[in-house]
């Protein structure tokens, strides 16, 4: 898709007029160079007022033990794991945009990959303090190692899907950050070539010497590619493996064959859901309209409309196979699900993650940022209760009638939850400070194919087909950052 | 004898400047290196830059890792100290694999990056050796040893010619060299 | 090279040593078949059964794949394949004889009692009945003769209602040209997809999962959609080059080759990993009612168990990760015929320990000839209907971009 030769037909990926590299870099460096304004001021005041609440509930976790959640002898897992899932989930969106798009060369993804990446490793973060704080005992956090020991070397479990899954997150926290990091440089290098005194010296050691020149800039594509290449089964083993810690276990709706990809596919769609979520807004705030257009936005709801019907189908075929074994506790699970006490969690899980994505096949939803903002949201909160039914009504009445519970959070459970909300905003608003937001390099790259203004030059000279001009002029007319009447002309 | 040591012809559009090459290397022109703020295709065929074998260094990282997470789960679980775990043998190996996979992935992209930085010169604190401050914004910058090449206007002209917006004569070899 | 030479009305003559090679596969599987049916008792009916439905459900997979590829490509808004969809379109309007092919396999085992005489014999569903099988009642309102049939020719209609659907807007796109049938063929293809999705885990369970009808795996239908997708993907590649070979296609360069071998690269992965979590969650939770799928398969088709990964992980992942063998048309065609035979191996394990009673399986004349018989039944009326129209949709929009597709 790349080169001189790309159709007309193709939508612009940077939208305005008189857009230059230098232009690119100003209005993309513009957060990180200027000094925040309000509405940078006031999200960061509420970010990081829920952070503080994260440090009390968590701190207090720590202080009184897991005592302090509301989870019972029945309902031995609740809110911290699903806050877990839900985070991993989330950290799946970036390198799945920076990763899968690459090797589909989905150039759109240019323009969106670098906040999709910085949200996934901030997602991870967020991810691992559960982890951390539900160990009850989280100073021995580090016996999930494979370390000598004074036991006589009792080593981990290596058969235990919770061993797999500290081998998975750390390995992709790890990888994601390199792959995040090793994409900035160049960036990183531009700040420092701009910044003058103190800001200079510290882009200048974080830029690791970034210059520039021919060799640097090959090898760097050749491994970019080749960790696109590897991060792709990653994301997917990552979201596997977290499934696992349900899926081999014999517990009636947790134990089924369809539990690792129906995971991934969950997770791709909840942190899509996410991105809009963050980037929605932060192309309005930090003014980026003509980089992340109205087409990156019908994309990824595009992809949130596969996503979510790819869920669907696994939510119709756990149901169906459920019914279909004959297996009376596989089918009570199942039904206890849609009618039992927490029916409502299921329907509200129903409604958000299958019924309501599908308004997107209306194109004026789609392209409705309104619309689209609160469905991003819809979807979140729906890929929530995802993991709570999952998680909770399998538990809460298990094979002992006399033991059935039901499970009722704390305040520290509550807390913890909205803190990591807290705290992923905090790092994410800090990010958008200091390192660039749109990857600047890869943008370049599509000034002189896919701008706007590129096409609008091709158009000029008058050798394209009438028909298809017209209807990529038709299809300008969606572009909130588009000046119509320059097309009038022609 | 000046003591200009790089002649920098600064371009504003990448087109221009693979023209640029294009004449130098007519020319008999060594071009010493090409800065750019984003990567460039066909640049490395025309300067003559090999294929990048990073993709080997890759393969045998990985290979390792998967070894390497082998050696470890056997040695633990079958060798050291073997655990009885629902009836299983110690030796049960499909759950081996989702720690083999990861250990590959992970032993892969850092033996790749690490090796990457190095054969690049990248690491946290390096002074970049810049020669011009655009060349990461949005020039591209040809540079030409001016002690190999002597015809300084010739190259000047060239360069002229091809577009360039800008010729600069660094006395220094970096600008930024701190 | 350049766009100019290209003859837009280039079309295939299927005459000569390969259609006299199809018929001799076809006549050959015929034998082959009759044989079975003639020479041996009811096992070995059971067998040439099980091998007819094993050929004729890979041979409707392998073209609604076919179609799949088609759809996948409008929705995608693909350029790179624009030059090569004359092929899929082959395959996807063979969909219809394929389909009546496999709905008649099922309908005659059916019939016989040949085939899914695990839920379909006498007596199962009635309590009174020595035969009463209560997994097998409770499971009827899905697995009776008339709703299952139904759900065989519903299914397989609506997939080659639209296989035809695509072929015609692009016919109709080579006569008017314009953007007409482009966007009715990306609003349709969203439609097939959706249908597809939603179904072919359901078409799977029934045509395989339901020959062991007490076993279920919810990852059976991705599962077999990872298998069709993968073998469609190698046809697709073994046809493109052999037809450039004989001097055909010639705007096929090796970068289209490039995309279709990193296709059949990352979706044998896919494969693979399906594969391995549902053996993986199985082997680990060790269930009696679900290892039996294992057991049976381990024990009396280990050599066939591990060519399976061997054939469709091992072979495609070693061979292909290279950049310049997805170039090289030789290597290829090679990794792409391993695939396609490796995925007769997948379907091989899947239907036969279900099909045949344990003991009598086997490979010998019927195997190898009822695949022969449908290999050369594929290639005649694939290339038939390739020979039809020309090799390129000349008014595809996005030609441009395929005929200077460069990686």
């Amino acid at each position: 898709m790349s080169g001189h030769n790309e159709s007309i037909l193709r939508e612009p990926l940077i939208t305005g007029d008189n857009i230059t590299y230098a232009k690119i870099t100003d209005d993309i460096l513009g957060p990180v160079e200027n000094k925040p304004n309000k509405a940078w001021w006031i999200g960061f005041t509420f970010a990081s007022l829920g952070a503080l609440l994260w440090v009390v509930a968590v701190s207090y976790t720590f202080w009184n033990g897991i005592g302090a959640w509301g989870l019972n002898k029945t309902v031995g897992w609740a809110w911290d794991i699903t806050g877990f899932v839900w985070w991993v989930g989330i950290g799946h969106a970036g390198t799945l945009i920076s990763a899968v798009l690459l090797l589909f060369r989905q150039n759109w993804r240019n323009s969106i990959n670098r906040s999709a990446e910085a949200m996934t490793i901030f997602a991870v973060i967020c991810a691992a303090t559960y982890v951390v704080s539900h160990m009850g005992r989280p100073w021995l956090a580090y016996w999930v190692l494979p370390l000598p020991n004074q036991f006589g070397s009792l080593w981990v479990n290596f058969n235990s899907p919770l061993v797999w899954d500290m081998f998975a997150i750390s390995t992709y926290f790890s990888v994601s950050l390199l792959f995040w990091y090793t994409g900035l440089l160049p960036d990183i290098a531009t700040i420092r070539d701009r910044a003058v005194g103190t800001r200079r010296k510290i882009y200048s050691i974080f830029s690791f010497g970034w210059s520039g020149s021919v060799k640097t800039w090959q090898r760097f594509e050749a491994v970019s590619l080749i960790l696109a290449g590897i991060s792709t089964p990653l994301v997917l083993s990552v979201h596997t493996i977290v499934s696992m810690d349900f899926a081999t276990s014999v517990i009636p709706g947790w134990h089924t064959t369809i539990f690792p990809p129906y995971f991934v596919a969950g997770a791709i769609f909840s942190g899509f859901a996410m991105v809009l979520t963050l980037l929605l807004v932060a192309r309005k705030v930090l003014g980026l309209e003509n980089y992340i257009t109205m087409f990156h936005i019908e994309s990824m709801n595009k992809i949130i409309i596969l996503t979510g019907s790819i869920v669907g189908v696994a939510y119709l075929t756990e149901f169906f196979i459920a019914w279909y074994s004959g297996s009376e506790y596989e089918q009570y699970a199942f039904i206890n699900r849609s009618t039992g006490p927490y029916w409502w969690a299921y329907w509200m899980m129903m409604t958000c993650n299958v019924i309501s994505p599908q308004l997107l096949w209306f194109k004026k939803i789609r392209l409705s940022i309104r619309a689209t903002w609160i469905l991003s949201i819809v979807v979140n909160i729906g890929m929530w209760f995802e993991r709570f039914v999952i998680i909770v009504t399998s538990l809460h009445r298990d094979y002992i009638p006399s033991s059935w519970a039901m499970f009722y959070p704390t305040w520290v459970d509550i807390s913890v939850f909205v803190g990591s909300i807290g705290l992923f905003f905090t790092l994410f608003l800090l990010f958008l400070r200091v390192l660039p937001s749109i990857a600047i390099a890869e943008v370049k790259l599509l000034l002189k194919t896919a701008s706007e203004q590129a096409k609008m030059k091709q158009i000029k000279e008058g050798h394209e087909n009438k028909e298809y001009v017209a209807e990529y002029v038709e299809s300008l007319e969606k572009f909130d950052s588009v000046k119509q009447e320059d097309y009038a002309k022609i | 004898m000046s003591d200009i040591k790089y002649i920098l012809g600064s371009f504003g559009d990448p087109d221009e400047m693979m023209h640029g090459i294009e004449k130098l290397q007519e020319n008999n022109i060594s071009i010493h290196d090409v800065y750019t703020p984003m990567p460039i295709h066909g640049i490395e065929a025309k300067l003559g830059i090999k294929r990048s074998r990073i993709d080997i260094a890759a393969f045998c990282f990985g290979i390792t890792g998967t070894c390497c997470a082998f050696a470890l789960i056997y040695f633990c679980a079958v060798i050291d100290w073997r655990v009885n775990i629902g009836g299983k043998p110690s030796f049960a190996l499909p759950d081996f694999i989702p720690i083999m996979f990861e250990l590959t992935v992970l032993f892969c992209a850092f033996g790749m990056v690490l090796t990457y930085y190095a054969s690049t010169h990248l690491f946290p604190g390096r002074a970049p050796r810049v020669m011009d401050l655009r060349a990461t914004d949005d020039r591209f910058v040809i540079a030409v040893d001016a002690k190999d090449n002597v015809e300084h206007t010739v190259i000047d002209g060239l360069l002229k010619d091809a577009g360039a917006l800008e010729i600069k004569y660094n006395e220094r070899k970096y600008i930024s060299y701190e | 090279m350049g766009t100019h030479n290209i003859n837009f009305s280039e079309q295939f003559e299927f005459t000569g040593k390969v259609k006299t090679l199809s018929i001799v596969g076809i006549a050959l599987g015929i034998a082959a078949v009759a044989y079975g049916f003639l020479a041996g008792d009811k096992v070995m009916h059971e067998r040439t059964f099980a091998n007819l439905l094993l050929m004729a459900y890979y041979f409707a997979c392998v073209c609604m794949s076919g179609t799949f590829f088609l759809a996948v490509q409008y929705v995608a808004q693909a350029g790179w394949s624009a030059s090569i969809l004359r092929v899929p379109q082959a395959m996807a309007k063979t969909l219809p004889i394929a389909a009546v092919i496999l709905v008649v396999i099922i309908s005659a085992g059916l019939y016989t009692h040949n085939l899914y005489h695990h839920w379909h014999a006498d007596g199962l569903t009635d309590p009174n009945s020595a035969n009463y099988d209560s997994i097998i009642a409770g499971k009827s309102v899905f697995l009776n003769v008339p709703f299952f049939l139904g759900r065989q020719v519903v299914f397989l209609g609506i997939y080659s209602i639209f296989s035809i659907m695509f072929v015609k807007f692009s016919y109709n796109e080579d006569l008017a040209g314009g953007l007409n049938a482009y966007r009715k063929s990306f609003k349709n293809a969203c439609i097939f997809l959706v249908i597809y999705g939603f179904t072919t885990p359901i078409f799977a369970f029934d045509t395989v999962m339901s020959l062991e009808a007490h076993w279920f795996s919810t990852m059976f239908g991705w599962y077999n959609f990872a298998a069709m997708w993968v073998s469609s993907l190698a046809t697709i590649a073994i046809i493109l080059i052999l037809l450039r070979r004989a001097g055909y296609m010639q705007w096929v360069n090796n970068s289209h080759l490039h995309n279709l071998g990193q296709f059949i690269f990352g979706f044998s992965i896919f494969w693979t990993y399906v594969w391995f979590a549902q053996f993986l969650l199985i082997y680990y939770a060790n269930m009696p009612e679900e290892t039996v799928y294992f057991y049976k398969r381990f024990e009396y088709y280990k050599f066939w168990f591990f060519l399976n990964l061997a054939m469709n992980f091992l072979a495609p992942v070693l061979l292909l990760m290279d950049r310049d063998n997805k170039r090289t048309d030789a290597k290829l065609l090679f990794v792409s015929i391993v695939v396609l035979l490796g995925h007769w191996v997948d379907y091989y394990q899947m239907i036969m320990p279900g099909a045949v009673e344990e003991g009598h399986n086997g490979f010998g004349i019927i195997e190898i000839g009822t695949a022969l018989g449908f290999v050369g039944l594929f290639t005649f009326t694939v290339l038939t209907s390739l020979s039809k129209k020309p090799l390129i949709a000349k008014n595809h929009p996005l030609l441009q971009e395929s005929l200077h597709h460069q990686l």
